[in-house]
């Protein structure tokens, strides 16, 4: 679909399809998705893995 | 006098003496109304029983003796905001919602704290780089239902009622009478704890130690630099894709040339210590906008100058938020915290504020962790007197969580058979039991000011067993094929079940006995239909009560608990699908609580963390004392609840399944 299409500089686009093989992806299209929806969470004011990892660290019953 | 004249005049003497008995029972009524509960975490009925046959515990023997003792029913799972809801509730979870210290959002799997949660902020302007908030924001309490003291204060507007430390209360909930919150009360920093440590010996692993921040540090002419790093500036705009920037205060540590004595230097204030020492509170401010005073966080620390030579440590508590200048809501009415802290001096506000994470971290060894632990029963224990010393009448509840957090720690020290006990230990192998010669400190301090119609009830809210081996939960599920793993080669690295492959997922665990169905229109990439899930759910629940352990043949697993089935309210349907029941000895492991998927399924607890309560409901009852009979065969907390407000004679309202216990 047109609106579904992003142009991405070629370097760019080889470079994540090789990352989206070896972490284990299974196509390139779900590792930048991955990507995107990490990058839009910080946007949407919604806390980073690593600030919930930080709060709830606290805790004794988890590491 | 006619027969009708007399038949008046003794209609009306009845009426004299029925009027006064009534002014009798009813100043007896009130004056029996002085309910005093004390609420011990982790109280355990094994260990209490054996304590009290050894008569270490006259205190709690005289209250048994004289009206009763008996072990409580816990909640499933017997996790402590999901009991203590119970009994604020006097429900089950599907009434509160509360169902695991850890929750997740079904929408990315990410894990939440289950009893209070930001909310976000409203809008602000910006001005030179900083942001002004016009509004919203603040921590929202995430237990739902109604707590039983403001049923209390509703249906009897003259009983004065105070809430001490009360886990599950934070914010606490609005009340005409006092509360300060426990449990679930953060940190300034907005976390549960997280202590600072300067050294020049950091112990293996610092980079990644859990629930605080190691820093290297290098003297230089007898002077050691420090930054201790506040919360974030709220009013500052972060620049392009930046994390917020954090406030940070500098100090300086200059040590004495010759002797084993240092000297503090942090915002104007001097703390002199000596080795081993540790400072009383220090109060901090966080500047947010250079030159404006409105705009500073409160905060405290305590320093502890663990070593000065050869090596350099100092260990610097979590920054606590200051109770006599509280930027969030501890107390209600606000006024409330500091007026303790006039009465009693500054305090720790975080809950749980035994620092379990500096003695698992190896920053502190088990001197220092009970030394630590000493002073947090210490201001326990001044305000608990403070809060006795002004107890006419009404309802008072006090929280001690020190049985809790030390039966954590110190159970390797008793127990030759943990994976985790070091002969070296056993200068510590009385150290629980001397905790609760503490506790029956406190029961002596109550039973001092109780008249004959004084209610005294003393209750917990689980047990404790050993915690030997951990289960990896996830990793079985990955093998029965219930949870598909993205990457093979990746299975033991990152956590938030960033290596599942959702797709062909159809069941995950979070948290620290809970299995989640990954349910279609629930879950963010949900694959099992709501007509799947029961199968699903009585498969899993069949296969989890096989598991063994194949060095020892034992079964893991006593009670896997469909939800549907024991929990009944509203929010029920929030709640996982299956929590599960541990046998003493086992518990979810380390990797699986915040979403790991190791290889295997078992490991060796070798952590000072070596004791737990995170299993089968069955296996861990707390206890119930009281100084009256005890009716009711088989308690559980949510009969406390009822039988509280019975004594004021108030009913239990709807949500309510207890019974009275006398």
């Amino acid at each position: 679909m047109f609106g579904s299409k992003v142009k991405l500089d070629k370097e760019l686009l080889d470079r994540a399809k090789r990352i989206s093989l070896v972490a284990g992806y299974a196509s390139v299209e779900e590792f930048i998705a991955h990507a995107l929806e990490k990058e839009i969470q910080q946007f949407d004011g919604a806390d980073s893995e690593e600030e919930i990892k930080k709060r709830l660290q606290g805790l004794g019953y988890i590491s | 006098m006619s027969h009708s004249h007399r038949s008046f005049s003794s209609l009306v003497v009845l009426w004299i003496i029925f009027s006064f008995a009534q002014l009798f029972l009813c100043c007896k009524c009130l004056a029996m109304e002085k309910v005093l509960v004390l609420g011990m975490d982790g109280l355990d009925p094994q260990l209490l029983e054996k304590f009290m046959d050894e008569g270490r515990l006259p205190h709690f023997k005289r209250l048994a003796d004289q009206g009763g003792y008996t072990p409580l029913g816990t909640s499933i799972p017997p996790q402590s905001p999901v009991a203590w809801s119970n009994f604020i509730t006097g429900g089950n979870p599907g009434t509160h919602g509360i169902f695991d210290f850890i929750h997740r959002n079904p929408a990315n799997y990410l894990p939440e704290f289950s009893l209070a949660q930001a909310e976000p902020p409203g809008k602000s302007i910006r001005l030179l780089g900083y942001q002004f908030p016009l509004g919203g924001g603040g921590m929202k309490l995430m237990r739902d239902g109604e707590a039983f003291w403001t049923v209390l204060e509703r249906e009897r507007e003259d009983v004065s009622v105070t809430i001490c430390r009360m886990p599950a209360n934070f914010p606490p909930v609005e009340m005409r009478g006092n509360a300060l919150s426990g449990m679930g009360t953060p940190d300034l920093l907005g976390g549960y704890g997280s202590f600072s440590y300067y050294t020049t010996d950091p112990p293996k692993d610092y980079e990644t130690v859990s629930g605080g921040k190691v820093y290297v540090v290098y003297p230089l002419n007898n002077q050691v630099k420090g930054i201790l790093h506040g919360p974030q500036n709220s009013f500052k705009v972060a620049e392009d894709r930046a994390p917020i920037p954090k406030t940070e205060v500098e100090f300086m540590v200059k040590m004495d040339p010759e002797n084993p004595v240092a000297l503090i230097e942090i915002q104007g204030q001097e703390i002199l210590l000596e080795e081993g020492g540790w400072s009383d509170w220090v109060q901090i401010e966080f500047d947010q906008i250079p030159l404006l005073w409105w705009d500073s966080a409160h905060g405290m620390v305590r320093f502890y100058m663990k070593s000065i030579r050869p090596e350099f440590s100092l260990y610097v508590t979590p920054i606590q938020v200051d109770p006599a200048r509280p930027d969030i809501p501890i107390a209600t009415p606000k006024e409330y915290a500091p007026q303790i802290t006039k009465a009693i001096g500054p305090f720790y506000t975080q809950g749980l504020a035994e620092d379990t994470k500096a003695l698992s971290g190896e920053v502190f060894d088990d001197r220092e962790f009970l030394i630590q632990a000493g002073i947090v029963y210490e201001e326990l224990v001044r305000h608990f007197e403070y809060e006795l010393s002004r107890f006419e009448k009404g309802l008072l509840f006090f929280y001690f969580g020190t049985s809790d957090q030390c039966a954590h720690m110190l159970w390797r020290a008793m127990d030759e058979k943990h994976p985790g006990h070091i002969p070296d230990l056993l200068e510590y192998s009385d150290a629980l039991g001397e905790i609760y010669e503490d506790m029956d400190a406190m029961l002596a301090k109550a039973l001092e000011i109780a008249d004959d119609d004084t209610v005294i009830m003393i209750m917990s809210d689980h047990g404790f067993g050993p915690f030997y081996y951990g289960f990896h939960l996830n990793s079985w599920l990955a093998d029965e094929g219930y949870l598909a793993v993205k990457n093979p080669y990746m299975r033991g690295k990152g956590e938030f079940l960033s290596n599942v492959d959702w797709g062909k997922t159809k069941a995950y665990a979070l948290g620290l006995n809970s299995i989640y169905i990954n349910l279609k229109g629930r879950e963010g990439h949900g694959t099992v239909t709501s007509l799947q899930k029961e199968a699903l759910v009585e498969e899993i629940c069949e296969k989890l009560l096989a598991i063994q352990d194949p060095r020892n043949g034992e079964y893991v697993i006593s009670k896997a608990y469909k939800t549907e089935e024991v929990y009944m309210g509203p929010n029920t349907i929030k709640a996982p699908e299956i929590i599960v029941g541990y046998k003493r000895g086992y518990r979810a492991s380390w990797a699986t609580s915040l979403g790991s998927i190791p290889e295997g399924w078992f490991e060796d607890n070798v952590e000072a963390w070596s004791a737990d309560h995170c299993m089968a409901a069955e296996e861990l009852p707390g206890v119930f004392l009281a100084n009256r009979p005890i009716k009711l065969k088989d308690p559980a907390l949510y009969d406390v609840t009822v039988t509280v407000l019975s004594l004021f004679g108030v009913k239990p309202t709807g949500q309510m399944i207890g019974r009275n216990i006398f």
